[in-house]
């Protein structure tokens, strides 16, 4: 096949007429009055679907379908052929007897001519509008299911009976581990820490934030771990848009503090 | 692939059926419709599922040759994949309630397989059967949901969690693989 690559995934669909971008469904069609090897590409589809098609032959439909359509076409009145008129030999008309005739016919023609593109432009645009509504209605499918997907995440995060575990290989001992998202965009983050050892009443662990620039660290939120080691952390930061090189985990007064003040218990893997 | 061979004796007959209709002829009509109904109808109902459906398909593509015997150029194709293409686009329409056109204005199909006579046609039928079991299971679903259920591939994509682009391939090898076993 000689056709530009970039279309051959389109044509294919294109010649099944499921094509249902429909600016692709434009620049295809701009692509294909343009370019003779995707033209030729395209009939070869068109035959491979045609042999697809056949593939579906199957038994003869019942016979009261045959004389239906007998019935329908001896019902269904023939233009008749009309043989060309004999004009008398040596007899001249008026010349604009002769042609208006012909004028006639002519602007008839390019009047059918001008109905023809019409239609057939009528056609194309209303293929292209039904294209557009099925992506469409694909498109709001699809994000319907997001929706309710996003939904089911939501409630099981928040369903009071909701159990935190983290499965690891038979016969390791449980590792104390956390596990952090952080979007500077947003200047959101969530930590969700398990297996964390206890600390004493008046201690916490506090989350910092280290700043790509290289500004001090940021206090990013704390917890204390419950009778299991599990916590958790949402921190919405002041400003939004601060790039982070890293995040560190100290053990910190319960009061908080506003730098690290004690070494690092835990921070990024790698 | 495009043909260039032989006029065979069944594209004579068909060009003669078809100049027959030209004319009015209802024999000619009939004889036609004996010969390819069950592709017609054959898939119409793979589309549709249903017979009655299937014959309503049956009737109108037939009743628009009769009407508009121009729209098949013989010298451009055969009438078997011809009408086949129809058939399945008027039942997908149909499957898809989209309003049906008045008249058949479907590109002539030149398909370069040997369907000079029935028996040719059938085993041209039964290769095509058996490239399709042949292919990996996934391929075909999303082969058969484009063509014989009119799925969009974000329609497919949607259906089946496949990615966009695996089954745009997917849909495209496979009738690669049909036009290959023919090559």
């Amino acid at each position: 096949m000689n056709a530009h690559p970039q279309y051959a995934e389109a044509l294919a669909l294109y010649a099944m007429g499921t094509l249902d971008n429909p600016d692709g469904l434009v620049a295809l069609e701009a692509h294909l009055g343009t370019c003779g090897d995707c033209r030729r590409e395209l009939e070869a589809l068109r035959a491979d679907v045609a042999l697809l098609a056949l593939s579906a032959t199957g038994p003869q439909p019942p016979a009261r379908s045959r004389q239906r359509l007998l019935s329908a076409i001896s019902a269904e009145p023939r233009l008749e052929r009309r043989s060309p008129q004999r004009y008398t030999v040596g007899r001249l008309r008026p010349r604009w007897f002769t042609f208006a005739p012909v004028m006639v016919m002519l602007l008839l023609a390019v009047f059918s001519i001008l109905l023809w593109r019409d239609v057939r432009n009528s056609r194309r645009e209303l293929r292209r509008m039904h294209a557009q509504m099925d992506q469409m209605q694909a498109e709001l499918e699809q994000k319907n299911r997001e929706l309710a997907e996003a939904k089911m995440v939501r409630d099981l995060l928040h369903a009071p009976d909701a159990k935190q575990m983290v499965l690891v290989t038979r016969k390791t001992p449980a590792q104390p581990q956390m596990k952090m998202i952080y979007s500077p965009q947003k200047g959101c983050l969530l930590l969700m820490a398990s297996n964390t050892p206890a600390l004493p009443e008046d201690k916490i662990y506090e989350l910092w934030l280290l700043p790509a620039d290289g500004s001090a660290p940021m206090a990013a939120g704390w917890f204390k771990p419950d009778g299991k080691g599990n916590g958790m952390i949402f921190h919405k930061l002041k400003t939004a848009g601060i790039e982070a090189k890293g995040f560190a985990v100290t053990v910190e007064p319960a009061s908080g503090s506003q730098s690290p003040t004690t070494p690092i218990v835990m921070e990024p893997a790698g | 692939m495009l043909l260039s061979g032989t006029q065979a004796p069944n594209h004579k007959d068909d060009a003669a059926l078809i100049a027959g209709i030209r004319a009015g002829d209802q024999s000619a009509m009939a004889d036609l419709y004996d010969r390819y109904a069950s592709v017609v109808y054959g898939v119409s109902l793979r589309v549709l599922a249903n017979t009655t459906a299937a014959e309503d398909v049956v009737q109108e593509v037939f009743l628009q040759l009769w009407r508009n015997p121009q729209a098949f150029d013989a010298d451009r194709g055969r009438l078997a994949p011809w009408l086949a293409v129809i058939a399945r686009n008027r039942a997908i329409d149909l499957l898809r309630k989209r309003p049906l056109e008045d008249n058949i204005d479907e590109m002539p199909i030149a398909t370069g397989v040997n369907l000079e006579d029935e028996a040719a046609q059938k085993l041209a039928v039964e290769k095509v059967r058996g490239v399709l079991v042949q292919l990996p299971q996934d391929q075909r679903k999303a082969l058969e949901m484009a063509f014989f259920e009119g799925m969009t591939h974000t329609e497919i994509a949607g259906k089946t969690g496949e990615p966009l682009g695996t089954v745009k391939t997917r849909i495209r090898s496979g009738l690669l693989a049909l036009r290959k076993v023919f090559a």
